[in-house]
């Protein structure tokens, strides 16, 4: 039987499952000997530890317990507080965490985040360029609605004659 | 542990009314449940002044989380699991001794000691060899990984079977083993480590 075996077997021997060739490798191997000392050395320890006595619970300690968890229930504390809307207080700040992150990281135009300011802007010069007249050649007009035979009034132009 | 059917109908009533909120219905299983809860913290914490104050924040814990236990477990099993996180979250700040009465032994007392210790202990050894081997064990349960000490704890000094140490840890009874099995061989090494490094502080 070799060392590793030994230590292969160690359930068994903590059980107290000894073979006769575990024995045997015993007599004549000083580092396992060493080890099965130890290992009942330790075990030994656990059973005091177990037959010590044992700590009892104080008189009336379950009546007490009764008295303080009806207390609490009547006036529930911060702890109380947070235990119930904790959670949810936490699911709340996460969902506008990630929804102030998305709104930073969204770009800021596009389908999603639509017309800036910047944009409606931009729009309003280009429309106002598109209707502006420095050389007088058109204008805005309302054409009113003609009688019969009726002809159209000149159109105003600031040509200069 | 058997229970009569009664007895188990009787602890659901009482379940079932303390989800409802009521701390009356819990009294009863307080006073069921209160000295497997104390011999539990105390086998993990190993002070005796704080094991009363500890297993009264458990039972607090576990009214206020009552309506999640779903009878999946016994009851039991579900308790013991808030006592071992809540003792762990105690221990956290604990620091491992580096300490232990049995370095301060002689190598012929030690040697004595384990010989006597082999057999049975309580009977053959005196009661300062019994204290310096409880302290032994206890500073190798502190230096253990918190995982280690739970496991081991749970086997060994509260006898519970694999399959309810399994529940109580939410593990399956396979990995419960494998556990077990390092943690055992993890204990034996550090106290073979241990040795080396108080070789020749022996008196």
């Amino acid at each position: 039987m070799r060392c590793d075996d030994i230590r292969d077997r160690l359930d068994n021997l903590w059980e107290g499952e000894e073979t006769a060739e575990v024995r045997q490798h015993l007599t004549q191997c000083a580092g396992c000997a060493r080890y099965h000392r130890d290992l009942r050395l330790v075990l030994s320890g656990f059973h005091l530890l177990k037959r010590e006595e044992a700590v009892e619970p104080s008189l009336g300690f379950a009546e007490r317990l009764v008295r303080q968890l009806g207390e609490m229930s009547k006036a529930p504390s911060v702890a109380d507080f947070f235990e119930r809307v904790g959670r949810r207080f936490v699911y709340a700040t996460l969902a506008l965490t990630f929804l102030a992150v998305l709104a930073l990281a969204l770009p800021p135009t596009g389908p999603v985040r639509g017309l800036s300011a910047t944009d409606i802007q931009i729009s309003a010069q280009e429309a106002s360029l598109a209707y502006s007249d420095p050389m007088g050649e058109t204008s805005l007009q309302e054409f009113p609605e003609l009688a019969p035979g009726e002809a159209p009034a000149p159109a105003v132009t600031n040509e200069v004659k | 542990m058997e229970n009569s059917g009664a007895q188990v109908a009787q602890e659901i009533e009482w379940i079932k009314r303390a989800q409802q909120g009521e701390p009356e219905a819990f009294g009863p299983l307080v006073q069921k449940h209160q000295q497997r809860v104390f011999s539990l913290v105390y086998h993990l914490v190993r002070r005796r002044d704080e094991v009363e104050d500890l297993a009264q924040e458990i039972f607090i814990k576990a009214f206020r989380a009552i309506r999640s236990y779903n009878f999946q477990s016994s009851f039991a099993t579900w308790l013991s699991r808030i006592a071992t996180n809540h003792c762990y979250d105690y221990l956290r700040h604990e620091r491992a001794s580096r300490v232990s009465y049995y370095w301060q032994m002689g190598e012929n007392s030690q040697q004595e000691l384990e010989t006597n210790a082999e057999s049975q202990p309580e009977q053959v050894l005196d009661h300062e060899e019994q204290t310096v081997l409880k302290d032994l064990v206890t500073k190798l349960l502190d230096r253990a990984p918190e995982n280690d000490r739970k496991i081991l704890v749970l086997k060994e000094l509260q006898d519970y079977s694999v399959e309810e140490i399994a529940e109580i840890l939410n593990l399956k009874p396979t990995t419960v083993k494998v556990r077990l099995h390092r943690a055992r061989k993890r204990m034996l090494e550090d106290l073979r480590q241990w040795r080396e490094e108080n070789k020749g502080h022996a008196l």
